[in-house]
């Protein structure tokens, strides 16, 4: 084999790699994907395991490179992207966050309508948890007990705008009951409180809330999920539970600057439908108790916009003031 | 004895040739990490997470681990030499390293912070190895109430942080207070004093007042001397940079009292470091023997803190590893590197990890010397810094305040707010105002705030929860005491003066 030859085909093997033919943008420089927490935030640890699952797998032709630009509830990392319009060597993680903050906060400058969709990666479930110890053996036990004295069952949770208050928010509206709600702005403190008994109740992630189970520590009374979870096959979701309420899921994904070409959308669109498919990735999902939530870029944009509306009526339910 | 096989078998995994480089690897990045201000220990494992994914998770966690309390050994270096802290906990250090080196004595300061992390690091250890599960359940015990009253004691320091005028102190924290208020409110989602501006909704961070108060203010006032000030004395000669004899053992109290505080607020996951180093200073000076020597350049002010500050990781790896509950930064991302590498943190960790847990013990007590050996021939090295004319110290001061801050957050609001914080502290300086109690309102506000919200929706608006529970209730009457102590001194004073007058 000549030397011509073997160039062509290695240039032959790395169009095929490349994906379909329709695929013509190829970043040339690392990727900076941004983050809205610092080291250690839900959306940083997927940030950096992503950058090292596309590395392992090959999957793109250069280094990713997590961006920690925390600060201003996510608002510090909107403006950053949105900011960057027609850059083609910037991603972003965005949730549920991304889509609320913006409803409730004047200082916001810029709403994901300011950028461009390109994946869905995951949906997070949660599961309602309370003491082993406590009297509660099923969601409805709670809400009666909430119902007889009302405003005295506490709940701890993360901030007013979080999926923990909105899933509050809308329990009690549909049931009457009424309950506090204690903000806590660390995911340790929220669960110190209720080990320690000084809460009676938290909306926790499955995967947090596992080994205090294990343990004995924790009991779970109800799902904040579409079906029920494998770890816990005989406790009810809420709407089993008689519960009709909107499914409230904390949702992570992908977006961009907008004012890129369709085929830079494209690209990555297409990078991250390669990542999800990949077994570590199914495994992630596995490990970390999420549902697989992949939608490519105009499925998206659409949840993008039933998500904000959905959200903007809970939060003006519950007393929230919505800028915009 | 179960923790004699068990630290044994630690020390196995330990002194495997691979992990004593991987635990060397951590405390060297760590020392380096924690000397540089404004990369903190959470930002740098969190950039090293991906590389550890290859690796055996105990050995990782030995590394991980290294950089964390290594950068606790390191933070103190900038705080003595240049009133830069290096990070948060440094804060305290500031007050009388600063003093020292200013003295000639700033290779005392720098062994006695040294030694003062050695002793209280492994003292920490010790007590995680041995009382680790029963103090958990007492960390939960803690909640909000116990938080408020913590705080109100930790702000009770005031008086002890008082130089001349307790009225101007208690201003100053007042105004620290107000500035912990800013940004955005937990409980309603409000934003306060941000001025419409997005970069305020964080509120402001404590490293940028701290650094703009301590450090720039510092280059202000020598901008001052018209004339060539003369440059600070360094001694010649290794044995004059080490600590004596006498500076030791005045630090025998302190180096007891920072590993006992330390572990203890270490173990509740709602405090933290800062907290810690600046109790146990302000205990070193209730109990010492001449407070007012206090913030002048003495050896436990340097010994009490800095003790506090290392024993805090002990501590805080309690809640860490026995169930699975992070209580800072740097935890929180620990935390997370578990769940990546696909251990389950939480209360059965222990019990189905023995040898990650046992070897993480084992190795800091390995680190904790290895630390020891590798700063203390580095003290004679940064001490030669001071010898710099001022004309080049006080421009690397200001360098290395700026670039802190940017790293940070890498926005340049952060830095004008940097340079407005410095002229504040100037001015506080030329008014005769001093600096600690702003800083130790700005740390504690934003905590005692939440807490006493926390503990009133608990209670649907009833004070009582604050005194009706007896930790909380113990801690405020102490600092009731602490308040009102002075006024004792006062009363005591006068007394002594009539009777000498009628006498």
């Amino acid at each position: 084999m000549t030397l011509r030859t073997s160039i062509i085909m290695a240039a032959c093997a790395a169009a095929l790699a490349a994906g379909p033919a329709w695929a013509q943008f190829k970043p040339t420089k690392p990727v900076e994907i941004v983050v809205h927490t610092g080291p250690g935030g839900g959306a940083d640890v997927l940030a950096r395991f992503m950058t090292q699952l596309i590395e392992k797998e090959n999957l793109a032709p250069v280094r990713f490179q997590v961006n920690n630009r925390d600060g201003g509830g996510g608002l510090r990392a909107m403006a950053y992207v949105a900011e960057k319009k027609g850059d083609t060597h910037t991603i972003a993680i965005f949730t549920g966050n991304w889509l609320t903050n913006p409803l409730v906060r004047a200082e916001a400058k810029f709403t994901l309508k300011d950028m461009q969709p390109v994946a869905r990666l995951v949906l997070e479930p949660a599961v309602v948890a309370v003491k082993a110890d406590a009297p509660f053996k099923t969601m409805k036990d709670f809400i009666e007990a909430a119902k007889k004295t009302p405003g005295t069952l506490k709940q701890s949770g993360g901030s007013q705008t979080s999926r923990d208050n909105v899933v509050r928010q809308l329990l009690m509206k549909s049931t009457g009951a009424n309950w506090a709600y204690i903000s806590f702005p660390g995911g340790g403190e929220r669960i110190a409180a209720l080990l320690g008994g000084h809460v009676n109740m938290m909306v926790i992630e499955p995967q947090e809330a596992g080994e205090h189970i294990k343990a004995g520590n924790m009991r779970v009374i109800a799902q904040v999920a579409e079906k029920r979870l494998a770890p816990y096959p005989n406790v009810p979701t809420l709407k089993e539970a008689g519960y009709e309420i909107p499914n409230v899921p904390q949702v992570r994904g992908v977006v961009m600057p907008s004012g890129v070409a369709p085929d830079v959308v494209a690209y990555y669109e297409d990078l991250f439908q390669r990542m999800v498919k990949t077994p570590t990735w199914r495994k992630y999902l596995e490990d970390q108790q999420f549902e697989d939530g992949f939608q490519k870029s105009v499925e998206l944009g659409k949840f993008f916009d039933t998500f904000t509306n959905q959200m903007r009526e809970i939060l003006k339910e519950a007393g929230t003031p919505v800028v915009r | 004895m179960d923790v004699l096989a068990n630290l044994g078998h630690g020390f196995i995994v330990a002194l495997e040739p691979l992990n004593l480089f991987w635990c060397f690897a951590g405390v060297f990045l760590g020392t380096v990490v924690g000397v540089m201000p404004g990369l903190g220990p959470a930002a740098t494992i969190a950039m090293l997470l991906p590389l550890t994914f290859k690796m055996p998770p105990t050995s990782a966690l030995i590394m991980l681990a290294g950089i964390y309390y290594g950068a606790k050994y390191g933070g103190s270096t900038t705080a003595i030499l240049l009133n830069v802290p290096g990070e948060s906990a440094s804060v305290v250090t500031c007050l009388d390293g600063y003093q020292m080196a200013r003295k000639g004595r700033a290779g005392a300061a720098l062994g006695i912070a040294a030694i003062a992390s050695f002793i209280a690091g492994t003292v920490g250890v010790v007590a995680l190895m041995l009382v680790a599960p029963p103090l958990a359940k007492f960390g939960l015990a803690f909640s909000s109430p116990e938080y408020f009253a913590l705080m109100v004691l930790g702000l009770a320091m005031v008086v002890l942080l008082a130089g001349e005028s307790l009225v101007k102190a208690l201003l100053a924290m007042l105004v620290g207070l107000w500035i912990a208020g800013m940004g955005i409110d937990l409980f309603s989602d409000a934003s306060r004093f941000t001025f419409g501006n997005s970069e305020m909704l964080d509120g402001v961070d404590f490293v940028i007042v701290a650094i703009g108060v301590f450090a720039l203010s510092e280059v202000f006032a020598n901008m001052e001397q018209r004339e060539e000030s003369t440059m600070l004395p360094v001694p010649k000669g290794l044995r004059n940079l080490l600590p004596t004899m006498a500076e030791l053992k005045a630090c025998r109290f302190a180096f007891l009292n920072g590993s006992v505080v330390g572990f203890i607020i270490g173990v509740l996951p709602g405090a933290g470091s800062t907290i810690a180093s600046f109790i146990s200073y302000g205990l070193e000076k209730a109990v010492s023997k001449h407070p007012e020597k206090f913030g002048t350049g003495v050896p436990e002010g340097v010994a009490a803190p800095e003790g506090a500050n290392n024993s805090e990781t002990g501590g805080a790896l309690v809640p860490l590893l026995t169930l699975g509950i992070p209580g800072s930064g740097t935890t929180a991302i620990l935390l997370a590197a578990f769940v990546l590498w696909g251990l389950k943190p939480g209360p059965l960790m222990i019990q189905d990890n023995p040898e990650l847990f046992w070897g993480l013990v084992a190795s800091m007590y390995v680190g904790n010397v290895m630390l020891l050996v590798l700063n203390l021939p580095l003290i004679p090295l940064f001490a030669q810094i001071l010898k710099l004319p001022s004309y080049l110290l006080y421009p690397i001061i200001l360098g290395i305040s700026l670039v802190g801050v940017y790293t940070v957050s890498s926005s340049l609001f952060d830095c004008y707010m940097l340079a407005a914080f410095g002229l504040l502290g100037y001015l506080m300086r030329r008014l005769d105002y001093p600096s600690a109690p702003l800083i130790l309102g700005l740390v504690l506000g934003d905590a005692m705030e939440r807490a006493l919200r926390q503990s009133l929706m608990m209670s649907q608006g009833d004070l009582g929860i604050l005194v009706s529970r007896p930790i909380s209730a113990t801690m405020l009457v102490l600092a009731v005491l602490l308040l009102i102590m002075p006024l004792f001194r006062k009363f005591n004073s006068w007394r002594v003066r009539a009777i000498e007058e009628n006498g």
